[in-house]
């Protein structure tokens, strides 16, 4: 197996591979800026320089030529080489800054270069806090400059397009951002116009940077320069925690990070899964995050007055108490999880009414193969590996004729225009919903407010069949230990408990998921619905239906699991 | 440049401009076509042709405003933003109307020492304009240019992205712009070495049998 050397040490590889991935990839901190691993290396911030050099070989024999000590006699290339668009041979030998301080001091001046006119507004930057040019400065850079004089002043805060904004003076022209337009998204939208210290990205002349990806630039600038229009100096990094979750705008399931302060869901960043949407994160998916922190349920109701969720709970039980099964209609949700739905369909078979259904919500003509799919839910393919079918309004409609009660799980039929809220009157309506604003609610006799995916434990199964958990990323009001327990593990801040540095009580929403509500409802007709949690429950789920082999929470972990495409009727 | 120093200030440019170019004037001819199409299948890909197309387009329109460039961009296959990256790249390229002959006169190190600058305010002070300007009657624009390689024959200027004039004086420049009036562009002259006169006939060009090449080097006037 092909060698290289690292500062000493030895590592064994096989295949084409690039030095500074390489590196990275096993725990050798190279500062870089231009590299990202899905676009080609330009190599042209000069930060990743490190001294390659390659064993000595007699040119008439062609053997490596050996030291007096028997070693190999190793001739380095006369400057240093960017490791980012070196590709890696057998008995290399590279030295990184931890070895060489020609590499260190080159590192050094490159910064110095980089920051002759990058404006010092660190204290008002977005960036600041998780830029790679404060961090790199910092471990690498110098202590202070040496330019006396003014700096070049570029365009500020320019609309680039309807969601992003460009600080050309922070730009330190890594080309990320072009890079992304012209290989990843290929829309190209943008180019960097002029040359030397004038520089910057821009749109050409009567183009705007409205693509529906435009956001992940801001993600992958190293630098302040581009920034989001929706979330600029809304929260500091520090101030947010974030949880490692899933997408609920699309069924491609994006892995998202949800940042959260004061229990409000500030921003949508995507986090990077190689199956799914491998770096980057749609903007729809972005910037449809306010129904989390808006127009959300003060508790449950009946018949439209606050009641504890005791009674509410119990409400509901009576509503379903004594009704003939077959005049009970089940709406599942492909926004509720496969747990909520589970138990939903275990609900309907214990009254003896037939198999939830949901309805689809699918835009033809909106997907576009990539992230953003025609389905607009997150779990239409979860709901139908449990053996619920979608139904059309009409369908929907038509059962209701024959039906006393509908109890309908983080939906809203009368949106959907399956029915009018008069259609409800003579039907019995049980909702859990997630915003005030579902139309449903007008026609609710018992409305159980539900928690949503950012405050529930939970699967959903993408549209390739990806099994992927929800965690937590804020707190609802009321105790919860699982809740509680969940958010501790998966929060980096390890928020869980009143007693944790960012406990915050502000914008508590009083919902329960629908592993909590369930249950409860089916207790008061009788029927135990015990688990100890929805991990549980995704235990029983996996065990019992072939269609969800394997997917196990310990299995599933940050990354999901892909489920056979087996056992699936569409 | 010199301003540039003292105020380092990069202005947008108009994001959303009302196209100069009338609508039926924006095209290629077919024998423009067939050029950039001779000139597209010397490189692996269309791209590679864009600043000879960018060349020809300034030749036939005179500048380049954006539609412009779009015509190119669309002409090559290639992307608008990629191929007004590269307009903007060069400053050959003009991006706004100039003067009928664009005067860059060379004020980089070996000029200025022997007095670009003072070849440059002499032609400011007689066409009454600034660098960066063009003359009322829209007949020439001065500019300030980085260096043009032709240090051995320094100050000189280069007339429209073509021509040089080397050595300039104060009387060279008289005799410049009264030619140019005329609409007469000097002559191509060969820049040579002294040891190489006598050698290759003092022609730099293969393309052509015979050049002027210059003989004694004058010295400017800083200088003297």
């Amino acid at each position: 197996m092909a060698k290289v050397t690292i500062d000493h040490q030895t590592f064994e590889y096989e295949g084409q591979q690039g030095l500074l991935q390489f590196c990275l990839d096993h725990g050798v901190d190279l500062p870089h800026f231009c590299y990202h691993p899905a676009m080609s290396a330009p190599a042209n911030c000069r930060q990743c320089l490190v001294e390659v050099g390659m064993p000595q070989r007699d040119r008439a024999t062609g053997d490596v030529v050996k030291d007096d000590a028997g070693n190999d006699v190793i001739q380095f290339m006369p400057k240093l080489q960017t490791s980012c668009s070196m590709q890696m041979a057998d008995g290399m030998v590279v030295k990184t800054h931890r070895s060489s301080e020609l590499v260190k001091r080159a590192q050094k001046d490159t910064l110095e270069f980089l920051l002759i006119n990058h404006p010092l507004d660190c204290p008002i930057c977005d960036q600041a806090g998780h830029c790679p040019l404060q961090n790199q400065a910092y471990k690498h850079g110098p202590e202070g400059s040496r330019f006396e004089f003014e700096k070049v002043h570029k365009p500020k805060h320019i609309d680039l397009g309807p969601r992003v904004v460009l600080d050309g003076e922070r730009c330190i022209n890594c080309t990320r951002c072009v890079r992304f337009t012209r290989e990843v998204s290929e829309s190209h939208q943008l180019t960097i116009i002029e040359r030397g210290v004038r520089n910057y990205p821009m749109t050409p002349p009567g183009v705007e940077f409205d693509e529906p990806y435009s956001m992940n630039v801001i993600d992958i600038c190293p630098v302040g320069a581009l920034t989001s229009k929706d979330h600029r100096f809304k929260a500091r990094i520090w101030e947010m925690s974030k949880t490692p979750s899933v997408s609920t705008v699309g069924a491609k399931g994006s892995n998202v990070d949800y940042w959260v302060k004061d229990n409000q869901i500030m921003k949508v960043t995507p986090r990077t899964n190689m199956e799914v949407n491998e770096y980057w994160l749609a903007d729809e998916e972005r910037l449809d995050y306010r129904k989390f922190n808006e127009d959300r349920p003060e508790g449950p109701t009946v018949e439209g007055a606050p009641v504890s969720w005791d009674m509410g709970w119990k409400a509901a039980a009576d509503c379903l108490q004594g009704v003939d099964g077959s005049r009970i209609v089940f709406l599942g949700s492909a926004w509720a999880t496969v747990e909520d739905n589970y138990l939903l369909g275990r609900l309907a078979a214990a009254v003896g009414a037939s198999a939830p259904v949901y309805l689809p919500h699918v835009e033809s003509g909106h997907g576009d193969n990539w992230l953003r799919t025609d389905d607009r839910t997150p779990n239409a393919q979860g709901c139908e590996r449990l053996g619920i079918r979608a139904i059309s309004p009409a369908g929907l409609k038509a059962r209701l004729e024959s039906a006393d009660v509908l109890y309908v799980m983080e939906d809203d039929p009368v949106a959907s225009g399956a029915c009018s809220v008069e259609d409800l009157a003579g039907i019995k309506v049980i909702l859990h919903h997630y915003n005030t604003t579902n139309q449903t609610l007008a026609a609710a006799d018992v409305a159980l407010p539900a928690a949503m995916a950012v405050e529930t434990v939970g699967t959903y199964v993408n549209m390739d069949g990806h099994a992927q958990r929800l965690r937590p990323a804020k707190a609802i009001a009321g105790v919860n230990r699982t809740l509680s327990m969940e958010i501790g593990k998966c929060r980096a801040d390890r928020h869980g408990t009143p007693f944790d540095k960012w406990y915050n009580e502000s914008n508590l929403v009083d919902c329960q998921p629908g592993w909590v509500s369930l249950p409860e409802v089916a207790a008061g007709l009788g029927h135990a619905m015990a688990y100890k949690g929805p991990k549980q429950i995704m235990e029983e789920v996996s065990n019992a239906l072939p269609s969800f082999k394997g997917a196990t929470y310990p299995a599933m972990g940050e990354h999901g699991v892909r489920l056979e495409t087996a056992g699936v009727t569409a | 440049m010199a301003d540039f120093i003292k105020h380092p200030v990069v202005e947008l440019p108009e994001r959303k401009p009302e196209p100069v170019i009338p609508a039926d004037q924006l095209h290629f001819s077919e024998d423009e076509k067939k050029q950039i199409q001779t000139w597209i299948s010397r490189y692996p890909t269309a791209d590679g042709a864009v600043m000879r197309a960018l060349w020809l387009a300034q030749e036939k329109f005179s500048f380049l405003p954006p539609e412009v460039i779009q015509l190119v961009a669309d002409e090559l296959g290639m992307p608008y933003a990629k191929a007004y990256g590269v307009a903007t790249f060069y400053t050959q390229y003009f991006k706004e109307k100039k003067g009928k002959y664009v005067l860059d006169v060379c004020t980089c190190f070996s000029c200025q020492l022997c007095g670009g600058f003072d070849m440059l305010h002499y032609l400011e002070e007689k066409l009454g304009v600034h660098k960066g300007e063009t003359t009322a009657d829209g007949v020439f624009t001065v500019q300030e240019a980085e260096c043009l390689g032709a240090c051995g024959s320094a100050p000189m200027l280069q007339i429209t992205n073509g021509t040089y004039v080397h050595h300039l004086t104060k009387d060279k420049i008289d005799a410049l712009v009264d030619a140019l009036r005329e609409d007469k562009v000097p002559a191509f002259t060969s820049v040579t070495l002294p040891q190489d006169e006598d050698e290759m006939g003092g022609n730099r060009r293969t393309d052509v049998a015979a050049t002027e090449s210059y003989g004694v080097c004058p010295v400017s006037e800083t200088t003297r």
